[in-house]
């Protein structure tokens, strides 16, 4: 059978592909947790089909985990606006903002998740819920071993709204963390399992010159001058006016063009604010492009990513930043902010440099552009990095290996 | 060329990183979630630590937060010279680390406390153990096995051994028993640890044994 998303029929890659790309011990161990829970359901349940680093990753670990014998399903929640207003509030508490949300509110992030569990068919061997918009939907289990995976920044949460949350956190099986600074003291095991980028995929899968040309071209992008690549969405968090503070005191010493990339997610209400300020901010400047794309503009980044001198994520909070990674598998060196998920792939000084700062930033972006053999060397111990790390390969292993150690707890070898 | 009796069947080893909740702001903090803290969490953040690659400095997780994050160096020396595989259990190993943290408290102290996200956090591992599907019955067979191997294998039958056999190595064990190369097992088993990454190691490894491959080889001639 074939996933389809939305309007956009998925390629399908079988797990035989990574033979050769992904560590050995991945796939053997893949192979043998497969045959172990052949025939299982496995359900998964986020809330936006497109947009975002999880919506990707589901996107893509469907097929895989289909061809491995795994029968895997993936809901989304609906809300209104209301709702998403909502979320969005608690989003930005659990990463630390300030944020007010009324009994009301909470009330009515309960009743959509209500809804939700009434439409959604939510019997399964293994649940996984991803982020807080569907974690209420626990009231409604019926049977088979729940996680939650939590895939946003938890190191400094509002406390009263983190305490809201872990009500229905405790009442899962498990919880999943990408970072083990986001983990909290829970009554339920917890995992650390760091999300991933798939190698096939049109995001990052090799493009032929003629391919990167075009784009390059369709947004009258320099060819020549070297590229400064932003690629996240419009949120604060990202710091996107930050990076044209630093790109602005890179250009001082250095002639280059700056690229913003981002895409609208539907749980995401402020992006089109921020998108405003960021084109407020950069005033004219004609070698400033901010690039509101598609949800669907897989290749569009990919061409960039690999057009672009050096790669920045200067997020002042992260959930993971796999655009790092994707950056990384594309031998590019990253610049990024010291926060989430960033310094675990950013080895600093070998795959990249961790910064703390706008003047931090534009020192290492100017560092890179004036030493191409360092930019080359850190392109290529990131990539190996990558290899090792971050292909979907690994988070499908850990997936099953979480489902495996529910069904068998209690102990720390298990040898299959 | 008689074949030894028993094979050795290469394996591999995954972790999945499972969060105590537990985590440390201080030095004091730090030692007393030591004493505390599962025989697990104590494997992954000593002999575990060289599986995270692209690390030498230190020799394990506790002196690397000590040294980056609290900025006390002369602690972090001390307890990078802290040697897991040297005691006969992880309880040993605690009461080494407890031992080390509290001499340097008395003598120096120490009041720094982390903010939010920079504590050390207290994790350990599950531990999947698969056949790697290689098998050497020869020395030859297994310098071959040895180049195609992983670091999680040489991690599993190297340093993870070490705990598993009481200070022992599989490969050494392998090589001085079925094999009788008494002093290429003992070459192999006195390689420092702590000098090398995981590739490093295996490198030596690699090293010792096309050695005597090739001594072996040369006697053949003669």
């Amino acid at each position: 059978m074939n996933w389809q998303i939305g309007d956009k029929l998925l390629g399908r890659t079988e797990i035989r592909d990574y033979a050769g790309i992904a560590p050995s011990a991945d796939l053997l161990l893949i192979h043998k947790l497969a045959d172990k829970l052949a025939g299982r359901q496995f359900l998964h349940v986020n809330s936006t089909k497109s947009g975002g680093g999880v919506a990707e990753i589901l996107q893509r670990m469907m097929p895989v985990l289909d061809s491995l014998g795994i029968k895997t399903r993936w809901e989304v929640i609906k809300g209104d606006a209301e709702f998403f207003e909502i979320t969005k509030k608690i989003h930005n508490a659990l990463q630390g903002s300030e944020e007010k949300i009324t009994e009301k509110m909470w009330q009515h992030y309960f009743e959509i998740n209500r809804e939700n569990a009434n439409r959604i068919e939510l019997e399964a061997e293994a649940v996984l819920i991803h982020d807080p918009q569907p974690a209420p939907l626990i009231e409604f289990r019926k049977n088979g071993k729940w996680t939650w995976r939590c895939h946003i920044d938890l190191s400094n949460p509002v406390v009263e709204v983190c305490d809201r949350i872990r009500q229905y956190c405790a009442r899962y099986d498990a919880a999943i963390f990408s970072v083990e600074k986001f983990a909290q003291e829970l009554p339920l095991d917890e995992f650390i399992i760091p999300p991933a980028i798939a190698p096939f995929s049109d995001k990052n899968r090799e493009l032929r010159e003629e391919e990167i040309g075009e784009v390059l071209d369709r947004f009258h992008l320099s060819r020549v001058k070297p590229l400064i690549l932003q690629v996240s969405r419009f949120d604060r968090f990202k710091d996107p006016i930050g990076v044209i503070k630093a790109y602005q005191l890179v250009k001082r010493y250095n002639d280059c063009s700056l690229v913003l990339a981002g895409s609208p997610a539907t749980d995401d209400p402020e992006g089109e604010k921020v998108l405003n300020e960021v084109r407020e901010f950069a005033e004219s400047d004609p070698d400033v492009h901010i690039l509101m794309l598609p949800p669907s503009s897989d290749v569009e980044i990919n061409a960039l990513q690999r057009s672009a001198t050096v790669v920045l994520q200067k997020s002042i909070k992260e959930g993971f930043g796999l655009t790092v990674s994707e950056a990384m598998w594309k031998g590019k060196p990253v610049v990024g902010g010291a926060t989430g998920g960033i310094p675990l792939q950013i080895v600093h000084g070998v795959t990249g440099f961790l910064v703390h700062s706008v003047e931090g930033a534009a020192f290492r972006v100017r560092q890179l552009l004036n030493d191409p053999e360092l930019a080359k060397k850190m392109g290529e111990e990131g990539r190996e990095y990558v290899r090792k790390n971050f292909l979907i390969t690994r988070q499908i292993r850990d997936y099953l290996a979480v489902f495996y150690i529910l069904e068998n707890k209690g102990m720390s070898v298990m040898e299959i | 060329m008689e074949e030894p009796l028993s094979p050795f069947e290469f394996k591999q080893c995954v972790n999945i990183l499972k969060s105590t909740g537990k985590k440390a702001r201080s030095l004091r903090e730090l030692r007393d979630a030591i004493t505390v803290v599962s025989p697990e969490a104590l494997i992954h953040h000593t002999c575990q630590y060289y599986l995270k690659g692209h690390v030498l400095e230190y020799t394990n997780d506790f002196a690397r937060w000590v040294a980056e994050l609290l900025e006390e160096r002369m602690l972090a020396e001390q307890l990078s010279g802290i040697d897991p595989y040297a005691y006969a259990s992880m309880g040993e190993v605690r009461d080494e680390l407890v031992r080390v943290i509290d001499e340097y408290l008395r003598i120096v102290g120490s009041a720094r406390e982390m903010p939010p996200g920079d504590e050390f956090f207290f994790n350990e591992a599950i531990t999947f153990v698969v056949p790697a599907g290689l098998q050497a019955r020869n020395l030859a067979e297994f310098l071959i096995a040895i180049q195609y191997l992983d670091s999680s294998s040489i991690y599993y039958h190297f340093y993870e051994a070490r705990i598993r056999l009481g200070g022992s190595d599989d490969f050494s064990s392998w090589l001085g028993g079925s094999l009788n190369k008494k002093t290429l097992a003992e070459k192999i088993r006195k390689i420092d640890l702590f000098m090398h990454t995981i590739e490093g190691t295996k490198r030596h490894i690699m090293e010792a044994v096309e050695e005597e491959v090739r001594k072996d080889m040369e006697r053949v001639e003669l």
